[in-house]
């Protein structure tokens, strides 16, 4: 137990304190309630399966003293897909990653046909494919399978011949169009990566499998397919958990479906019973309120960023503009490939096809990003650790990386004294603390480092703005500070794109929201029309399935 | 919740404390190199009080050590973008045989020669940064391939035999000569010092350096062209290296074809070493000198006690073990500081409402 603790606390660090605190909040819950779990069971048996392959009962989980389960009952049927759907943070992934053995629960039972199983004890006979695929770029197809469903062997050594063979042979099992087993993982595109993760997660013969919004960076001509594939499992008798946020998915696909909403079941029926935008509501927990979406206001003659019928991994058509002044955002689920966008419009990735205009010149193909931040394009980039941060160095380099950034030649002296003076002037506007130009980045909160490095670009000569994520992790003063720092620099005539999954941002800051599904624009909401609710109800339904008012 | 506050309260309680030991653990990292140096000097100065002091085992030393630190201030620029070049000391071979080789051989005034091997030193440099940056072979690989090439060229241009330098002009071999008790090639190395502090330290271009070999991926999202400075660096490298060459063959005035390889691990030596002080973290000129003279004021000064000859290759290799060992021991101190940062978020961050948990997921959901 201490081994599997040790592996998943390594990222946090924190593992002594963390453990030590969910073992007291158990058994403070357990002196406090003795008696609840099985008291709630009893009064409500779930299912009518006589023996469902998975029951769960009165599962709890607290991180940090909050509930993220709260005393969860699910039962999942023989040869039922079961869908799981909520929002982010909703307690979905918690539940998926205690049945996996990740995380311990706090209280409750699970059942494997009737049989009581501790899955962090003993790995379950349950198959998973989780959100992070897992796979190895730099080995094989036929090895990434391998690790999972053992290396055959002749006579002790591996039997290779049979490791593509059977590679083969599990893709076409399932039906699916199969690479080269001895294809780099590195080499295959996000869908192939995505259905070799599931196909992997499936080869194993249990009787349950978990999948982990699978789709997520699936084309729909892919997500098609993995449906059908799942049909052909549920006739062989096999049981599926599906999580997912993409609700028109579930409609002829789940037999049910359950509703996590804050840590706790808030609903679960049969698929027949319910209708899209009773799922929206409960996940939501309120009424969503719909209206059309009014005609898009008239534009100026020449926007400083057109995107004209792009398209990026085999998805799109994509065309959109942004105006100078204007704060746009681009919104979507997971995987949707919002930020895809973004990126090539950065010159980070290249497009299959399209055209990029940036201030009425189209940009070529063949330029890379330092073209683009040559001519004022600047990315902040949502993965803070491994793209924006210079370990090791201290945050007045942080700011000032690079001439490209300052705009300044690089055979160019430059002051200390002024650029002392230009740091100690962006770390008080950006409110980072502490002050100390001379301290490492390493030493700073995730959300000061935030503030270095939208302090990095807003201060650079760029005219378009792409920020993923621009205020993920900082505090909520500097997150109104950092909001009116982008409405400035867009009232002076720059252009925002905001690439943001954080729906209350978007909301509060942009005058206008792309929503993004399968690496297409689904929805385009205007400021009056732009909410929490629809931005929600838009990137899980898309427009068209939308309920109205 | 109890225990939740308490827990949260225990490192803002602790800081004040930390932050002084930081300071202090910041102020050891960064002159430590310079105490050790006046330490060496004061003990050997103690134990050969008249020797060791004497201007002519300075200048011994600074003359025969201006080639090393040359070396190593050519290593120092790769490795500011963390990649290494084991060519330097195949390469100095070969300029040192050239120089002598072309003069005696080839009958070329000294300028010239100096100017032709300067220009090969800059192609050879060029193709360790372009096998580097355009091709991606991993840069151990890539320049230990070139050193040995380059190591077969010297002997073939030899015949594998020693070219003693008969008749070299005064002024080649003045090259490294001492007036008015300056040593000239100590003066070499002090101009090339004084270039590559200005670059490293005060240029934009020396930081995108130090930027990209912090962070590759965030360098390229910044706009910087990775593949022109590596192949810049190496460039560099490749120009001293030729330099240092030049010093070594005027300096034994014959030109050998086995001389060269022995100058690398000293080099690197001195400049993973420096990385440890000055400029805690980073290779650094200051750091780099300061190392150099180091190893040979100590080496020197153990000499003169009556060690061996052997002991510099002792001292070579221990010193190498424990300067990457002072540096991964450093770098694993700051980890722990920026964790202790990360799990003080952490926990704030799960106090927040629903607000805050959206962006926690949002910050999993893209990790």
């Amino acid at each position: 137990m201490l081994g599997r603790d040790d592996r998943m606390w390594e990222n946090r660090g924190s593992l002594s304190r963390e453990k030590t605190r969910a073992e007291s909040g158990m058994a403070e819950r357990e002196r406090r309630h003795p008696a609840r779990a099985e008291g709630r069971a009893e009064r409500n048996p779930v299912g009518n399966d006589p023996q469902p392959v998975l029951e769960v009962r009165g599962l709890a989980k607290r991180f940090f003293g909050t509930l993220a389960l709260d005393h969860v009952d699910l039962s999942v049927a023989h040869g039922e897909v079961h869908a799981l759907i909520g929002e982010n943070g909703a307690g979905k992934s918690t539940l998926i990653k205690i049945l996996a053995g990740i995380h311990p629960a706090d209280s409750g039972e699970i059942r494997l046909n009737g049989a009581l199983v501790q899955p962090h004890l003993h790995e379950p006979p349950i198959s998973f494919v989780h959100q992070d695929l897992g796979l190895v770029d730099e080995l094989s197809v036929g090895e990434n399978v391998a690790l999972v469903t053992g290396f055959p062997r002749s006579g002790g050594l591996i039997d290779w011949s049979r490791v593509w063979s059977r590679t083969r042979e599990i893709y076409a099992a399932m039906d699916i169009a199969a690479p080269d087993p001895r294809a780099l993982v590195g080499t295959l595109g996000a869908a192939g990566r995505a259905l070799l993760g599931i196909v992997r997660g499936l080869a194993r013969p249990n009787a349950l499998v978990v999948l982990d919004e699978p789709t997520a960076a699936l084309p729909e001509p892919d997500a098609r397919h993995l449906f059908a594939v799942l049909r052909t499992l549920k006739a062989n008798g096999k049981s599926v958990i599906y999580v997912t946020h993409r609700l028109n998915e579930l409609f002829g696909l789940a037999d049910r479906v359950s509703v996590l909403r804050d840590g706790r079941l808030v609903r679960s029926a049969a698929i027949g019973d319910v209708t899209p935008s009773e799922l929206v509501q409960h996940m939501l927990g309120r009424e969503v309120g719909m209206a059309e979406a009014p005609p898009a206001a008239a534009r100026q003659s020449r926007p400083l960023l057109a995107v004209k019928s792009l398209w990026i991994g085999r998805r799109g058509p994509i065309a959109f503009e942004v105006a100078r002044g204007e704060v746009v955002a681009l919104v979507g689920l997971q995987g949707a490939g919002q930020e895809m966008i973004g990126r090539a419009v950065f010159g980070a990735c290249r497009p299959d096809s399209g055209e990029i205009w940036l201030d009425g010149a189209k940009l070529a193909e063949n330029e890379g990003i330092p073209e683009r931040v040559a001519r004022g394009v600047a990315l902040l980039a949502a993965d803070r650790g491994r793209e924006s941060a210079f370990p090791g160095m201290s945050v007045r380099e942080n700011i000032l990386p690079s001439p490209c950034v300052t705009g300044e030649a690089g055979w160019q002296f430059v002051s200390p004294a002024r650029e002392r003076r230009d740091v100690a002037k962006r770390l008080e506007r950006f409110d980072v603390r502490p002050r100390d130009p001379g301290a490492l980045i390493d030493w700073l909160s995730g959300g000061n480092q935030q503030k270095v490095f939208v302090g990095r670009w807003l201060g650079s000569k760029a005219q378009l703005f792409i920020m993923e994520e621009p205020t993920a992790g900082v505090d909520v003063g500097a997150k109104f500070a950092i909001h009116g720092l982008l409405r400035d620099i867009a009232a002076k005539g720059a252009g925002v794109l905001i690439v943001s999954s954080d729906f209350d941002e978007v909301a509060a800051l942009c005058d206008r929201a792309l929503v993004v599904g399968r690496g297409q624009i689904v929805a385009e909401l205007h400021r009056g029309d732009l909410s929490v609710d629809r931005l929600i109800a838009c990137s899980s339904l898309g427009l068209q399935q939308a309920p109205a008012a | 919740m109890v225990t939740h506050r308490d827990s949260s309260a225990g490192p803002h309680a602790a800081r004040p404390a930390g932050e002084s030991a930081r300071r202090l653990g910041e102020l050891v990292a960064t002159y430590g190199l310079a105490v050790v140096f006046v330490l060496v000097m004061a003990v050997f100065g103690v134990l050969r009080p008249t020797t060791f002091f004497s201007a002519f085992n300075v200048n011994t030393v600074l003359v025969g050590q201006s080639v090393t630190a040359m070396l190593a201030l050519a290593e120092m620029i790769p490795l500011a973008t963390r990649q290494f070049d084991l060519s330097v000391g195949f390469h100095l071979g070969m300029a040192q045989v050239l120089i002598i080789g072309l003069q005696v051989n080839n009958g070329l005034p000294w300028p010239a020669a100096v100017a032709l091997i300067l220009a090969v030193a800059l192609a050879v440099g060029a193709v360790n940064g372009i096998l580097v940056a355009w091709f991606r072979i991993d840069s151990f690989i890539a320049t230990m391939g070139v050193g040995t090439l380059l190591y077969g060229v010297s002997n073939w241009y030899s015949g594998g035999q020693q070219i003693t330098g008969t008749n070299l002009p005064t002024s080649f071999t003045g090259l490294t000569g001492i007036y008015f008790h300056i040593p000239v090639p100590a003066l070499f190395v002090a101009v090339m010092a004084i270039v590559l502090w200005l670059v490293t330290e005060r240029l934009p271009v020396g930081r995108s350096l130090y930027v990209i070999g912090a962070s590759p991926r965030a360098a390229e999202l910044t706009g910087i062209r990775i593949d022109r400075h590596i192949i810049g660096t190496f460039t560099a490298a490749g120009f001293l290296s030729g330099l240092a060459g030049i010093m070594l063959g005027s300096l034994l005035q014959t030109g050998t074809p086995s001389v060269g390889p022995e100058y690398l691990l000293p080099a690197f030596a001195a400049a993973l070493l420096g990385a440890t002080s000055i400029r805690p973290g980073r290779v650094n000129v200051v750091g780099t000198l300061l190392a150099v003279l180091i190893l040979a004021f100590s080496f020197s000064g153990v000499q003169q006690l009556g060690a061996p000859f052997y002991v510099q290759y002792f001292f070579n290799g221990g010193i190498l073990i424990v300067a990457v060992g002072l540096s991964v021991y450093a770098a694993a101190r700051r980890r722990r500081a920026a964790t202790a940062a990360d799990t003080e978020e952490a926990s704030g961050e799960a106090r927040t409402s629903a607000a805050g948990r959206k962006v926690d997921g949002a910050i999993r959901n893209l990790g």
